[in-house]
């Protein structure tokens, strides 16, 4: 008779099942944000901590060119360090001695290589500068008047878009 | 009967929706649009600097329409606007000059520049260049905006071809 109880009152086991509602809807919010962020060209371009691009109301995508990327702390070509870049001033870049510097050879460089039959572009060459935007007009006048010397004198300048 | 009224209960019962496959579809669209995702749209602003050449001009025909090139210089306190042209009366390219305050470092009145470039292309529709002259404590992004001011809206264009220099002299 207590054995019948005991039988009695053991419970049916119940598998364990996952509470999958509430996943379904994160996931769903999920899905549609990253829909809305879709891009067919995810951006190549990776933005550090020590640059900050102003933002614009242009519309224009940029294109492939000679990157220049002026940071707060370094200026590099092509993701190659050229010079170090502290406050106002670049590092063997001055204002008197543009054709001597790093800067102006490597572009030279590229002009030359640009310049072969084999690697002729249907666009003008350009360079897409990359700056930040507490720089000075002082300092990003060196730059670019240093690539304008080596054959570059046509810029994109990349923006963030919006006001 | 008894047996068939029982496998009914259960049926009515086991009607939840089996959500595992659609988790797993879930699993493989999230990491394949998480490597599609743009977080931040990066654009272009086109731009040149005044090049030297010893080329001979190219023989274009005269055109009837007068072309300006306005000057704009970005000071720290003030912006100056002036115009170029070999077309145009010394007199009339005198009436283009004038200056818009500026707060030293801050925003500058978008909308008087806006306006008073707009009455120039209203005057000189053909033209489409800006020389801009920044004083060397400008900031970047100070410039972007001036150019952003310059260039106008889609809907009406000012003056597209922005060529950026140093000052003269």
């Amino acid at each position: 008779m207590a054995l019948d109880k005991s039988k009695r009152k053991k419970k049916k086991f119940v598998p364990p099942g996952l509470m999958l509602t509430s996943m379904m809807d994160m996931f769903t919010i999920i899905l549609i944000f990253l829909l809305f962020s879709f891009s067919e060209n995810p951006e190549k371009i990776d933005l550090d901590k020590d640059l900050e691009l102003p933002h614009s109301s242009s519309k224009a995508e940029y294109s492939e060119g000679v990157k220049l990327l002026l940071s707060k702390k370094e200026l590099r070509l092509n993701d190659e360090l050229i010079a170090t870049v502290s406050g106002n001033e670049i590092t063997g870049l001055a204002d008197d001695a543009m054709e001597t510097s790093a800067l102006y050879q490597r572009l030279k460089t590229y002009k030359a290589e640009e310049a072969k039959p084999e690697g002729e572009s249907p666009q003008a060459p350009h360079v897409l500068f990359l700056c930040d935007q507490s720089h000075s007009f002082k300092t990003i006048n060196r730059v670019i008047k240093t690539a304008g010397l080596a054959g570059y004198p046509n810029f994109q300048f990349a923006v963030l878009e919006g006001e | 009967m008894a047996r068939l009224g029982r496998l009914r209960k259960q049926s009515e019962e086991n009607t939840e929706l089996n959500m595992v496959p659609i988790m797993n579809m879930f699993m493989v669209l999230i990491p394949f649009l998480l490597m599609s995702a743009a977080f931040y749209q990066i654009k272009a602003v086109n731009t040149s600097i005044p090049v030297h050449s010893n080329a001979p001009a190219p023989n274009t025909p005269v055109e009837k329409a007068i072309k300006i090139t306005v000057v704009l210089e970005l000071k720290a306190d003030e912006v100056r606007i002036s115009a170029l042209s070999d077309q145009a009366e010394p007199r009339e390219l005198a009436e283009m000059e004038t200056t818009l305050a500026r707060q030293p470092g801050g925003d500058m009145s978008i909308v008087a520049l806006a306006d008073f470039l707009k009455r120039i292309k209203t005057k000189y529709p053909a033209s489409d260049t800006l020389l801009l002259i920044p004083d060397d404590t400008v900031l970047y992004r100070e410039i972007i905006q001036a150019m952003d001011c310059v260039r106008g809206l889609e809907s009406e264009t000012l003056f597209p071809n922005v060529v950026l220099s140093g000052s003269l002299g």
